[in-house]
This record gives C-alpha cells, structure tokens and sequence, in this order.
C-alpha cells in the first residue's frame, strides 16, 4: 500500500539536468558548470548528474533571453524531454531580456513559449542560488510524479 | 531436472541476477562516492544507482519516429539477459562453480561481445546521426580490444592445461582450482604481460574514460543511448552494473583467486571486486583525458596486442 509514494520519494533524488542555451553570453553557463563541478558547490549531493541526451533529463535549465535564431531548435529540444519534467529559467535574461532587452533579435520573456517553473534571476546569479532553484525544482518534480 | 533449478538459481539468484545487479549497482554508487571524494567534493549517496534506476522506472520510454521499434526496444533486453547468462558463468572461488553444461570460457568470451553488438545495434536502430557515430566508434573499438583479450585468456588456458598434464582448459573451474594448489597467477612472473593485457583491456570493455570514446557525453552525447529515455535507458543500465560484476569477477578468476571456503571466501570476494573497481575504474577514469578513437584503436594494436602475444609465447616455451 505504502510502496508508491515509497518510490516515488526515492525516484526524487535523482534528478537528472540537461542545458539549454537559448541564446546566453555563456556567464549563467559558467556558473551552471560551476555548480557542478568545483568541489565547492557539489551538485551530485542531491543525486544530480549533468546529461548529454535531453532525452535522459528531468530538470532542464534554460539560460538566455531566447533569440529569434534559437527560438525553434530549443522549442524542440524541449519537447524531446520525457515528461515529467521540471523548468528552471537561470539568470534575468530569460525573465526580461536583462542587458538584451529591447533588442529587435530577443523574445525576452521566455514564459511566453515555455513553462517556466521556476525563476532563478542574477546577472549571473550565484551557485548557491542555482542549487537552491535545483532544490525548488525537484519539489515541483516530486508533485508532478 | 535439480541441475537445471541449480542453473535456474545461479542464472537469476546467486551469483547471476538479482545478487549480480545489486552488487554491481553498489559497485556502481561506490565509484561515484570515491571519485567525488578524491576530487575533494561529497558525492552522491552510495545508493544513488538504485535510485537513478527507480528514477527511469517513472520516466515515459520515447521511441524516435524514425526508428525500427522492435529492435530499439529488444536491444537493451538481449543485452541484459545475456549479461545474466555471463554472470552465471563466472565461478567464485571455492563459493560456486557452474555448472559444465552452461558453458566455458568460450562461450563466456562470446557473451561479453554481447553488450557492445548491442549497443551498435541500438545506435543503429535508433537513426540518430550521434548513434550512427557511436556505433561506428564501438565498432572500431571492439575490433582492436577483442584481439588482446583472447590471446591472454588463451595465456592462462595454455598455462593451466599443461599446469595439468593435457594442452590446454577452458573450464575456469580448473583454472581456479589450478591456481589454488599452485599460486596465483598474480604472483606468477611467467603470467604478468597476460594479466598487464587484461588490465588494459577492461576499462575499454567496461567504456570508462580514457576509452568511452563510443560514449563520449561531450562530443557525440551518449551516442548509442542518446535517443534512450525511461525503462530502457534503465535496461541499459542494469546492462553496464552486470557488465562490471562479469568482467572484474572474470579477472579475479583467472588471475587472482582467493584460497578461502564459504563465507571468507564471499567476504575476500567482495573486497578483491571494491579494490578492484577503485583502482582501476575510479582512479583510471579520474587521472586521464578521453583518448580519440584513432589514439584507442592505435594504442590497442600496439601495447596490449604486444603484450597478449608475449604472454601466449613465454607460456608455451617455459612449459
């Protein structure tokens, strides 16, 4: 009776993060990569494991203000995602175009064409920052489950 | 009709199936655990293979729309059972030994091609160009590492079948009760370029760094399992835990099995295969770059091909 929420908190810590860069100047990339692997902030603690496959992803990390030039191909990135799923949008970028704003190239607010779960704003924001949004995300996963 | 329930019990019980898949799976954890802390971070939970594995078991399997569907999704199962075969073959010293009728070395070399065919037919089956690359690069790789593997197998067949008066043993359960009233093999100078070859071909069998070039996350993302999600990435999981529980227990076998009985033995058993997958798993992958496929292929018909051959001829003129 109990065994499914059983497995379903045990399925929670492993939440695997795949990268989209819609069009970022590579700093929240930076810090993205940071998070994981510097030895200071350890995102494998929470279960958490950089993947090369969308396909393989449960929590996807959307840094950019998406530019026209990337809008399709990371929409089907997107959708190549197995459900459930989780959104994170890393930095102010993808919340409004941050310095990109107003440019006649940026569909700044990314939550037009994606579901956007969860905002982590900073220009770039800290590690701390992006672990703790990991955090947020993996609850909004559980209930998804 | 008892020796087939006794096969039956070693094929899904112990030491194949389920006992196979939780020790690989902590094998697994334990090398994540290790190689975060020698890189000075925490690391996962020593579990976190069992949950990634309960993880997948939620997530929804997609199959590309392009790709043959029986063949995409039968892969990952051809590759498991027959990985549980393998494991069944492999005797524990003084634990277990299998049952003739299952098999020999032979039948056990055939069994380990297995996982990377299958990972070619997955790549290929899939129709994702980065499948397409990795199947190419397993191929590649395949070709220049199954050469040395069966040349030192072949080493140590030699050694135990004139140890024992004939030519040549391919039952490894005569190779470990060779080794138990002679010495090991690790200890046996004559036997060192056999088990230096060995030592080389596994973490290209096992697809750790220096060699997990058909793999590779960065340059052709995962390439056979790319277009996997779901179950059958978790097959392929299960597929890769049993896949290193056959090839560490394959080397302790036949070059390093322990003199105890019963629970010693068990016990010694556990520790040789830990020891084993941190040095050279966790230590190897951590201390090197990725080879490209033309250094792997190059590197494999040189030194271990060298090595393998060395080994077969020293055996044959010392006995």
């Amino acid at each position: 009776m109990n065994m499914i929420p059983d497995f379903k908190s045990i399925a929670t810590k492993s939440p695997w993060i795949y990268r989209i860069n819609a069009g970022s100047c590579n700093g929240c990339d930076v810090e993205m990569a940071t998070t994981a692997l510097i030895p200071r902030y350890d995102i494998e603690r929470l279960g958490c494991q950089y993947c090369g496959s969308p396909r393989h992803a449960d929590i996807v990390l959307i840094s950019g203000p998406l530019t026209t030039k990337v809008m399709q191909a990371a929409l089907v990135v997107f959708n190549e995602i197995p459900d459930p799923k989780v959104t994170v949008a890393v930095g102010v970028c993808p919340i409004s175009g941050g310095i990109f704003r107003e440019s006649y190239s940026v569909k700044a607010p990314i939550d037009q064409y994606f579901p956007v779960d969860v905002n982590v704003p900073g220009c770039p924001p800290r590690p701390q920052a992006i672990i703790e949004g990991v955090a947020k995300a993996i609850e909004i996963w559980r209930e998804r489950m | 009709m008892s020796t087939q329930l006794t096969t039956l019990l070693a094929v899904f019980l112990f030491p194949g199936g389920l006992f196979a898949l939780v020790l690989g799976l902590s094998l697994k954890g334990l090398d994540r655990r290790v190689a975060a802390r020698l890189q000075g971070r925490i690391g996962p939970p020593l579990a976190q293979p069992f949950f990634d594995l309960v993880k997948l078991g939620f997530k929804r399997t997609m199959v590309p729309a392009t790709a043959s569907q029986p063949v995409f999704l039968g892969a990952p199962l051809v590759g498991v059972v027959s990985m549980l075969v393998a494991v069944a073959l492999v005797p524990v010293s003084g634990l277990y030994s299998p049952d003739p009728m299952l098999g020999n070395l032979i039948v056990l070399l055939y069994l380990l091609m297995v996982p990377a065919i299958v990972l070619m037919i997955a790549g290929s089956a899939s129709t994702s160009p980065y499948g397409a690359l990795g199947f190419s690069r397993e191929m590649t790789l395949m070709l220049a590492y199954e050469a040395p593997i069966v040349l030192a197998v072949l080493a140590v067949a030699l050694r135990t079948g004139m140890g024992q008066g004939g030519v040549i043993t391919f039952s490894l359960t005569d190779i470990i009760a060779y080794q138990r009233s002679h010495g090991m093999f690790l200890l046996d100078p004559v036997m060192w370029p056999a088990l230096a070859a060995f030592a080389l071909f596994f973490p290209a069998n096992l697809g750790i760094i220096p060699f997990d070039i058909p793999e590779a996350e960065t340059e052709v993302l995962e390439g056979p399992l790319l277009e996997y999600s779901g179950p059958a990435l978790g097959l392929f999981k299960v597929m890769s835990a049993l896949k290193a529980v056959v090839v560490l227990s394959l080397g302790i076998a036949l070059f390093m099995p322990l003199p105890f009985d019963g629970i010693w033995g068990l016990v010694g058993w556990l520790v040789q295969l830990a020891v084993l997958m941190e040095i050279g798993v966790t230590v190897v992958r951590l201390s090197m770059g990725r080879m490209r496929i033309d250094q792997a292929f190059g590197f494999f018909l040189k030194w271990p091909l060298l090595l393998a051959i060395a080994s077969v001829v020293t055996v044959t003129i010392v006995a």
